[in-house]
Protein backbone atom coordinates (compact mmCIF):
# COMPACT_ATOMS: atom_id res chain seq x y z
CA UNK A 1 0.00 0.00 0.00
CA UNK A 2 1.50 3.26 -1.01
CA UNK A 3 -0.90 6.15 -0.76
CA UNK A 4 1.19 8.65 -2.64
CA UNK A 5 -0.30 11.67 -0.96
CA UNK A 6 0.64 10.48 2.54
CA UNK A 7 3.93 11.31 4.14
CA UNK A 8 4.19 7.77 5.47
CA UNK A 9 3.96 4.16 4.36
CA UNK A 10 1.90 1.39 5.84
CA UNK A 11 3.68 -1.88 6.52
CA UNK A 12 1.82 -4.95 5.31
CA UNK A 13 1.75 -8.60 6.22
CA UNK A 14 2.19 -11.21 3.55
CA UNK A 15 -0.91 -13.05 2.50
CA UNK A 16 0.54 -16.58 2.27
CA UNK A 17 0.82 -18.98 5.19
CA UNK A 18 4.23 -19.09 6.87
CA UNK A 19 6.23 -22.34 6.64
CA UNK A 20 7.10 -24.19 9.89
CA UNK A 21 10.69 -22.98 9.57
CA UNK A 22 9.55 -19.37 9.30
CA UNK A 23 7.27 -19.78 12.27
CA UNK A 24 10.12 -21.21 14.32
CA UNK A 25 12.37 -18.35 13.28
CA UNK A 26 9.82 -15.68 14.18
CA UNK A 27 9.04 -17.22 17.56
CA UNK A 28 12.72 -17.50 18.43
CA UNK A 29 13.46 -13.97 17.27
CA UNK A 30 10.54 -12.65 19.26
CA UNK A 31 11.78 -14.43 22.37
CA UNK A 32 15.31 -13.09 21.93
CA UNK A 33 14.05 -9.60 21.21
CA UNK A 34 11.80 -9.60 24.26
CA UNK A 35 14.65 -10.83 26.45
CA UNK A 36 16.71 -7.82 25.39
CA UNK A 37 14.17 -5.06 24.84
CA UNK A 38 11.63 -5.60 27.58
CA UNK A 39 14.04 -5.24 30.52
CA UNK A 40 16.26 -2.65 28.80
CA UNK A 41 13.69 -0.30 27.28
CA UNK A 42 10.43 -1.47 28.85
CA UNK A 43 9.44 -2.44 25.31
CA UNK A 44 5.69 -2.72 24.77
CA UNK A 45 6.16 -5.08 21.80
CA UNK A 46 4.37 -3.02 19.15
CA UNK A 47 6.38 -4.74 16.42
CA UNK A 48 6.98 -1.46 14.62
CA UNK A 49 9.94 -0.26 16.61
CA UNK A 50 10.81 3.45 16.64
CA UNK A 51 13.12 3.26 19.65
CA UNK A 52 15.98 4.73 17.64
CA UNK A 53 13.93 7.84 16.83
CA UNK A 54 12.84 8.34 20.41
CA UNK A 55 16.26 8.36 22.04
CA UNK A 56 15.94 4.69 23.08
CA UNK A 57 12.96 5.18 25.38
CA UNK A 58 9.87 3.22 24.35
CA UNK A 59 7.21 5.77 23.39
CA UNK A 60 4.49 3.12 23.61
CA UNK A 61 4.50 3.43 27.39
CA UNK A 62 2.39 6.56 26.86
CA UNK A 63 -1.22 5.85 27.98
CA UNK A 64 -2.43 7.16 24.62
CA UNK A 65 0.33 5.25 22.81
CA UNK A 66 1.29 8.38 20.91
CA UNK A 67 4.03 7.94 18.34
CA UNK A 68 4.52 11.57 17.33
CA UNK A 69 5.18 13.53 20.48
CA UNK A 70 3.38 14.55 23.68
CA UNK A 71 -0.31 15.41 23.92
CA UNK A 72 -1.30 18.79 25.31
CA UNK A 73 -1.64 17.53 28.86
CA UNK A 74 1.95 17.45 30.04
CA UNK A 75 1.96 19.19 33.40
CA UNK A 76 4.54 21.54 34.88
CA UNK A 77 7.79 19.67 35.39
CA UNK A 78 6.70 17.04 32.88
CA UNK A 79 4.03 15.01 34.66
CA UNK A 80 1.69 12.71 32.76
CA UNK A 81 -1.87 13.96 32.40
CA UNK A 82 -3.44 10.53 32.85
CA UNK A 83 -1.27 9.25 35.69
CA UNK A 84 0.05 12.32 37.54
CA UNK A 85 2.41 10.17 39.60
CA UNK A 86 4.32 9.29 36.41
CA UNK A 87 6.52 11.39 34.17
CA UNK A 88 5.28 12.08 30.66
CA UNK A 89 7.21 9.63 28.51
CA UNK A 90 7.70 12.25 25.81
CA UNK A 91 9.16 14.63 28.36
CA UNK A 92 11.79 11.98 29.16
CA UNK A 93 12.34 11.28 25.47
CA UNK A 94 12.89 14.95 24.75
CA UNK A 95 15.33 15.30 27.64
CA UNK A 96 17.37 12.32 26.56
CA UNK A 97 17.21 13.23 22.87
CA UNK A 98 18.75 16.59 23.72
CA UNK A 99 21.43 14.85 25.75
CA UNK A 100 22.28 12.41 22.96
CA UNK A 101 21.97 14.96 20.14
CA UNK A 102 19.06 13.10 18.56
CA UNK A 103 16.49 15.93 18.52
CA UNK A 104 16.37 16.00 14.71
CA UNK A 105 14.90 12.49 14.74
CA UNK A 106 11.89 13.76 16.67
CA UNK A 107 10.98 15.81 13.59
CA UNK A 108 9.87 12.78 11.64
CA UNK A 109 6.16 12.25 11.11
CA UNK A 110 5.94 8.62 12.22
CA UNK A 111 3.98 6.05 10.25
CA UNK A 112 0.49 5.13 11.34
CA UNK A 113 0.83 2.00 13.42
CA UNK A 114 0.07 -1.28 11.68
CA UNK A 115 -1.76 -3.23 14.38
CA UNK A 116 -1.10 -6.46 12.48
CA UNK A 117 2.50 -6.17 13.60
CA UNK A 118 1.56 -6.05 17.27
CA UNK A 119 3.47 -8.75 19.22
CA UNK A 120 5.73 -9.63 16.29
CA UNK A 121 9.49 -9.31 16.20
CA UNK A 122 10.53 -5.85 15.06
CA UNK A 123 14.00 -7.14 14.21
CA UNK A 124 12.50 -9.67 11.84
CA UNK A 125 10.18 -7.00 10.47
CA UNK A 126 13.19 -4.83 9.64
CA UNK A 127 14.89 -7.79 8.02
CA UNK A 128 11.81 -8.59 5.90
CA UNK A 129 11.47 -4.87 5.03
CA UNK A 130 8.05 -4.51 6.63
CA UNK A 131 9.31 -1.56 8.66
CA UNK A 132 12.12 0.94 8.31
CA UNK A 133 15.53 0.08 9.76
CA UNK A 134 16.57 1.93 12.94
CA UNK A 135 18.68 5.07 12.70
CA UNK A 136 21.81 4.34 14.71
CA UNK A 137 24.00 7.33 13.93
CA UNK A 138 22.96 10.93 13.51
CA UNK A 139 25.17 13.09 11.35
CA UNK A 140 27.09 15.60 13.38
CA UNK A 141 25.60 18.62 11.66
CA UNK A 142 22.06 17.36 12.30
CA UNK A 143 22.58 16.62 15.95
CA UNK A 144 21.23 19.69 17.65
CA UNK A 145 19.10 21.01 14.84
CA UNK A 146 15.51 21.02 16.00
CA UNK A 147 13.92 21.85 12.67
CA UNK A 148 15.10 21.21 9.18
CA UNK A 149 13.37 22.73 6.20
CA UNK A 150 13.55 21.01 2.84
CA UNK B 1 -17.21 34.36 2.78
CA UNK B 2 -16.10 31.18 4.46
CA UNK B 3 -13.55 30.95 7.25
CA UNK B 4 -10.96 29.61 4.82
CA UNK B 5 -11.46 32.54 2.43
CA UNK B 6 -11.30 35.07 5.26
CA UNK B 7 -8.02 33.63 6.49
CA UNK B 8 -6.66 33.54 2.96
CA UNK B 9 -7.65 37.17 2.46
CA UNK B 10 -5.64 38.07 5.55
CA UNK B 11 -8.56 39.12 7.71
CA UNK B 12 -8.30 38.84 11.48
CA UNK B 13 -10.74 36.04 12.29
CA UNK B 14 -12.65 35.08 15.42
CA UNK B 15 -13.73 31.56 16.25
CA UNK B 16 -15.62 30.43 19.33
CA UNK B 17 -16.39 27.17 21.01
CA UNK B 18 -19.74 25.54 21.65
CA UNK B 19 -20.26 22.48 23.84
CA UNK B 20 -23.16 20.25 22.77
CA UNK B 21 -25.59 19.11 25.52
CA UNK B 22 -25.51 15.78 27.33
CA UNK B 23 -28.91 14.94 25.89
CA UNK B 24 -30.66 14.71 22.52
CA UNK B 25 -32.11 18.21 22.83
CA UNK B 26 -31.04 20.03 19.67
CA UNK B 27 -32.76 23.23 20.82
CA UNK B 28 -29.93 23.78 23.30
CA UNK B 29 -27.59 24.21 20.33
CA UNK B 30 -30.06 26.48 18.52
CA UNK B 31 -30.29 28.66 21.64
CA UNK B 32 -26.54 28.82 22.09
CA UNK B 33 -26.08 29.57 18.38
CA UNK B 34 -27.70 32.98 18.90
CA UNK B 35 -24.61 34.16 20.80
CA UNK B 36 -22.35 33.50 17.82
CA UNK B 37 -24.30 35.45 15.20
CA UNK B 38 -22.20 38.60 15.29
CA UNK B 39 -18.49 38.84 14.76
CA UNK B 40 -17.77 35.11 15.02
CA UNK B 41 -16.45 33.54 11.82
CA UNK B 42 -16.45 29.90 12.85
CA UNK B 43 -17.90 27.86 15.69
CA UNK B 44 -15.97 24.91 17.09
CA UNK B 45 -18.07 21.99 18.22
CA UNK B 46 -16.38 19.81 20.77
CA UNK B 47 -16.25 16.05 20.26
CA UNK B 48 -17.26 14.48 23.60
CA UNK B 49 -14.96 16.84 25.46
CA UNK B 50 -13.06 15.33 28.42
CA UNK B 51 -14.58 11.96 27.57
CA UNK B 52 -18.11 12.88 28.60
CA UNK B 53 -20.83 11.59 26.29
CA UNK B 54 -22.53 14.45 24.48
CA UNK B 55 -24.55 15.06 21.33
CA UNK B 56 -22.30 14.22 18.39
CA UNK B 57 -20.26 17.02 16.91
CA UNK B 58 -21.31 16.31 13.33
CA UNK B 59 -25.01 16.33 14.21
CA UNK B 60 -24.53 19.60 16.13
CA UNK B 61 -22.66 21.03 13.17
CA UNK B 62 -25.61 20.24 10.92
CA UNK B 63 -27.90 22.16 13.28
CA UNK B 64 -25.50 25.12 13.20
CA UNK B 65 -25.44 25.03 9.40
CA UNK B 66 -29.23 25.22 9.42
CA UNK B 67 -28.91 28.25 11.70
CA UNK B 68 -26.65 29.88 9.14
CA UNK B 69 -23.37 29.60 11.09
CA UNK B 70 -20.11 28.07 9.98
CA UNK B 71 -19.15 25.05 12.10
CA UNK B 72 -15.69 23.67 12.74
CA UNK B 73 -16.03 20.05 13.83
CA UNK B 74 -13.53 18.68 16.29
CA UNK B 75 -12.46 15.11 15.61
CA UNK B 76 -10.65 13.15 18.30
CA UNK B 77 -8.78 9.87 18.04
CA UNK B 78 -10.00 8.57 21.36
CA UNK B 79 -13.30 7.04 20.30
CA UNK B 80 -12.87 5.96 16.71
CA UNK B 81 -10.42 4.01 14.64
CA UNK B 82 -9.29 4.95 11.15
CA UNK B 83 -12.34 3.33 9.53
CA UNK B 84 -14.90 5.21 11.63
CA UNK B 85 -13.05 8.53 11.40
CA UNK B 86 -12.86 8.42 7.61
CA UNK B 87 -16.49 7.35 7.39
CA UNK B 88 -17.63 10.18 9.69
CA UNK B 89 -15.62 12.70 7.71
CA UNK B 90 -17.26 11.61 4.46
CA UNK B 91 -20.62 11.99 6.18
CA UNK B 92 -19.66 15.42 7.49
CA UNK B 93 -18.66 16.55 4.03
CA UNK B 94 -21.95 15.32 2.58
CA UNK B 95 -23.77 17.47 5.15
CA UNK B 96 -21.84 20.55 4.09
CA UNK B 97 -19.19 20.77 6.83
CA UNK B 98 -16.02 22.44 5.63
CA UNK B 99 -13.76 22.81 8.64
CA UNK B 100 -12.16 20.04 10.66
CA UNK B 101 -10.04 20.39 13.77
CA UNK B 102 -7.93 17.29 14.40
CA UNK B 103 -7.17 16.43 18.02
CA UNK B 104 -5.72 13.50 19.90
CA UNK B 105 -8.46 13.78 22.51
CA UNK B 106 -8.54 13.70 26.28
CA UNK B 107 -7.96 10.34 27.89
CA UNK B 108 -11.19 8.47 28.70
CA UNK B 109 -10.11 8.22 32.33
CA UNK B 110 -11.33 11.79 32.94
CA UNK B 111 -14.81 11.26 31.54
CA UNK B 112 -17.98 9.64 32.74
CA UNK B 113 -17.05 6.26 31.27
CA UNK B 114 -13.55 5.80 32.68
CA UNK B 115 -13.61 2.04 32.15
CA UNK B 116 -13.99 2.31 28.37
CA UNK B 117 -11.30 1.34 25.88
CA UNK B 118 -9.38 4.24 24.45
CA UNK B 119 -8.83 3.70 20.74
CA UNK B 120 -5.99 6.07 19.80
CA UNK B 121 -5.54 4.24 16.51
CA UNK B 122 -4.11 7.44 15.02
CA UNK B 123 -2.68 10.48 16.76
CA UNK B 124 -3.50 14.09 15.94
CA UNK B 125 -0.59 14.50 13.51
CA UNK B 126 -1.45 11.32 11.64
CA UNK B 127 -5.10 12.39 11.65
CA UNK B 128 -4.19 15.71 10.02
CA UNK B 129 -2.25 13.81 7.35
CA UNK B 130 -5.18 11.44 6.89
CA UNK B 131 -7.67 14.26 6.34
CA UNK B 132 -5.31 16.00 3.94
CA UNK B 133 -4.93 12.73 2.08
CA UNK B 134 -8.70 12.51 1.78
CA UNK B 135 -8.84 16.07 0.47
CA UNK B 136 -6.36 14.98 -2.18
CA UNK B 137 -8.66 12.12 -3.07
CA UNK B 138 -7.33 8.99 -1.41
CA UNK B 139 -8.25 6.90 1.59
CA UNK B 140 -5.67 5.89 4.14
CA UNK B 141 -5.43 2.54 2.37
CA UNK B 142 -4.26 4.33 -0.76
CA UNK B 143 -7.49 3.64 -2.62
CA UNK B 144 -8.88 6.55 -4.59
CA UNK B 145 -12.32 8.00 -3.93
CA UNK B 146 -14.66 9.26 -6.63
CA UNK B 147 -15.40 12.61 -5.02
CA UNK B 148 -12.91 14.07 -2.59
CA UNK B 149 -14.16 16.07 0.41
CA UNK B 150 -12.94 19.64 0.56
CA UNK B 151 -11.90 20.28 4.13
CA UNK B 152 -10.05 23.14 5.75
CA UNK B 153 -7.85 21.24 8.17
CA UNK B 154 -6.69 22.49 11.53
CA UNK B 155 -4.84 21.32 14.58
CA UNK B 156 -4.42 22.42 18.16
CA UNK B 157 -1.32 23.51 19.99
CA UNK B 158 -0.63 23.95 23.67
CA UNK B 159 2.12 26.53 24.19
CA UNK B 160 1.90 26.10 27.96
CA UNK B 161 2.72 22.43 28.44
CA UNK B 162 6.29 21.35 29.02
CA UNK B 163 8.78 21.13 27.38
CA UNK B 164 8.50 24.38 25.45
CA UNK B 165 10.98 23.38 22.75
CA UNK B 166 8.98 20.24 21.93
CA UNK B 167 5.79 22.32 21.59
CA UNK B 168 7.29 24.34 18.75
CA UNK B 169 8.72 21.19 17.19
CA UNK B 170 5.33 19.51 17.35
CA UNK B 171 3.67 22.52 15.72
CA UNK B 172 6.20 22.19 12.90
CA UNK B 173 5.27 18.52 12.55
CA UNK B 174 1.58 19.38 12.37
CA UNK B 175 2.29 21.89 9.62
CA UNK B 176 4.36 19.33 7.75
CA UNK B 177 1.47 16.87 8.06
CA UNK B 178 -0.75 19.48 6.41
CA UNK B 179 -2.42 21.67 9.05
CA UNK B 180 -3.80 24.91 7.63
CA UNK B 181 -4.86 26.59 10.85
CA UNK B 182 -3.93 26.16 14.50
CA UNK B 183 -5.99 26.97 17.57
CA UNK B 184 -4.11 27.28 20.84
CA UNK B 185 -5.12 26.49 24.39
CA UNK B 186 -6.41 29.53 26.34
CA UNK B 187 -3.79 32.14 27.12
CA UNK B 188 -3.51 33.15 30.77
CA UNK B 189 0.25 33.62 30.72
CA UNK B 190 1.31 36.12 28.10
CA UNK B 191 4.99 35.76 28.98
CA UNK B 192 5.07 32.07 28.18
CA UNK B 193 2.93 32.60 25.09
CA UNK B 194 5.41 35.21 23.88
CA UNK B 195 8.29 32.78 24.35
CA UNK B 196 6.46 30.17 22.32
CA UNK B 197 5.69 32.69 19.57
CA UNK B 198 9.37 33.65 19.48
CA UNK B 199 10.20 30.03 18.75
CA UNK B 200 7.46 29.87 16.14
CA UNK B 201 8.65 33.03 14.39
CA UNK B 202 12.26 31.88 14.48
CA UNK B 203 11.31 28.93 12.29
CA UNK B 204 8.96 31.03 10.16
CA UNK B 205 6.03 28.78 11.05
CA UNK B 206 3.63 31.72 11.44
CA UNK B 207 3.85 32.32 7.70
CA UNK B 208 2.87 28.77 6.85
CA UNK B 209 -0.17 28.38 9.10
CA UNK B 210 -2.85 30.65 10.56
CA UNK B 211 -2.44 30.73 14.32
CA UNK B 212 -5.57 31.57 16.29
CA UNK B 213 -4.79 32.30 19.94
CA UNK B 214 -7.16 30.91 22.55
CA UNK B 215 -8.88 33.16 25.07
CA UNK B 216 -11.16 32.01 27.87
CA UNK B 217 -13.48 34.34 29.79
CA UNK B 218 -13.97 32.93 33.31
CA UNK B 219 -16.77 33.52 35.78
CA UNK B 220 -14.95 33.28 39.09
CA UNK B 221 -11.61 33.01 40.85
CA UNK B 222 -12.61 29.50 41.83
CA UNK B 223 -12.81 28.44 38.19
CA UNK B 224 -9.35 29.92 37.53
CA UNK B 225 -7.85 28.20 40.56
CA UNK B 226 -9.46 24.92 39.54
CA UNK B 227 -7.88 25.21 36.09
CA UNK B 228 -4.48 25.98 37.56
CA UNK B 229 -4.54 23.07 39.97
CA UNK B 230 -6.59 20.39 38.26
CA UNK B 231 -6.29 20.85 34.51
CA UNK B 232 -2.91 19.63 33.25
CA UNK B 233 -0.95 21.70 30.77
CA UNK B 234 -2.49 25.03 31.79
CA UNK B 235 -0.47 27.98 33.01
CA UNK B 236 -2.14 30.87 34.79
CA UNK B 237 -0.54 34.12 35.80
CA UNK B 238 -1.07 34.55 39.58
CA UNK B 239 -1.96 38.18 38.92
CA UNK B 240 -5.20 37.19 37.18
CA UNK B 241 -6.27 34.99 40.09
CA UNK B 242 -5.56 37.82 42.53
CA UNK B 243 -7.59 40.27 40.44
CA UNK B 244 -10.51 37.85 40.23
CA UNK B 245 -10.42 37.29 43.99
CA UNK B 246 -10.35 40.96 44.85
CA UNK B 247 -13.03 41.97 42.41
CA UNK B 248 -16.56 42.53 43.66
CA UNK B 249 -18.01 41.66 40.28
CA UNK B 250 -15.92 38.65 39.27
CA UNK B 251 -17.92 38.12 36.07
CA UNK B 252 -17.14 41.64 34.84
CA UNK B 253 -13.52 41.20 35.86
CA UNK B 254 -13.39 37.93 33.89
CA UNK B 255 -14.58 39.71 30.77
CA UNK B 256 -12.14 42.56 31.42
CA UNK B 257 -9.24 40.13 31.66
CA UNK B 258 -10.31 38.36 28.45
CA UNK B 259 -10.54 41.69 26.64
CA UNK B 260 -7.11 42.75 27.89
CA UNK B 261 -5.56 39.46 26.78
CA UNK B 262 -7.15 39.84 23.34
CA UNK B 263 -5.74 43.37 23.00
CA UNK B 264 -2.27 42.09 23.87
CA UNK B 265 -2.54 39.10 21.52
CA UNK B 266 -3.64 41.30 18.61
CA UNK B 267 -0.34 43.12 18.90
CA UNK B 268 1.80 39.97 18.65
CA UNK B 269 3.27 39.39 15.22
CA UNK B 270 2.02 36.21 13.58
CA UNK B 271 -1.38 35.94 15.28
CA UNK B 272 -4.08 35.67 12.63
CA UNK B 273 -7.11 35.45 14.86
CA UNK B 274 -8.67 34.74 18.22
CA UNK B 275 -10.36 31.57 19.41
CA UNK B 276 -12.79 32.27 22.25
CA UNK B 277 -13.51 29.35 24.58
CA UNK B 278 -16.37 30.33 26.88
CA UNK B 279 -16.76 26.95 28.58
CA UNK B 280 -20.39 26.69 29.84
CA UNK B 281 -20.73 30.46 29.36
CA UNK B 282 -21.48 30.86 25.64
CA UNK B 283 -23.75 33.86 26.32
CA UNK B 284 -20.76 36.06 27.16
CA UNK B 285 -19.22 35.75 23.69
CA UNK B 286 -20.98 38.79 22.11
CA UNK B 287 -19.81 41.03 24.95
CA UNK B 288 -16.20 39.86 24.71
CA UNK B 289 -16.22 40.29 20.93
CA UNK B 290 -17.71 43.76 21.17
CA UNK B 291 -15.58 45.11 24.01
CA UNK B 292 -12.34 43.92 22.45
CA UNK B 293 -13.16 45.67 19.19
CA UNK B 294 -13.28 42.50 17.12
CA UNK B 295 -16.58 43.47 15.50
CA UNK B 296 -15.11 45.98 13.08
CA UNK B 297 -12.04 44.15 11.91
Amino acid sequence: MSGKSFPFRLATLEKRKPTPAERFLSTTMLLLENLVKVPLFRCQRCGECILSHTAFICSQRCPKRLRNGPCGGTGEGGTCEVFPERKCIWFLIHRRARLLGRISLLNRVENIHNWNLEKTSAWLNVFTKRIEPPVIFVRKKDRYESEREN
Amino acid sequence: MSLREKIKAGRFVVTAELGPPQSCNGDVIRKKAVHFRNGVDGVNITDNQTGIVRLSSIASAKILLEEGLEPIIQVTCRDRNRIAIQSDLLGGCALGIENVLCLTGDHQRFGNHPESKGVFDLDSIQLIATVRGMVEGSFLSGEKMKKAPDFFVGGASNPFADPLEFRVLRLAKKIRAGAQFIQTQPVFDLGRFGEWMDGVRKLGLHNRVAILAGVMPVKSAKALRYMKEEVPGVRIDGEYIRRMEESEEPRDEGVKIAVEVIQELKRIEGIKGIHIMPVMWESITPRVVEESGLLDK
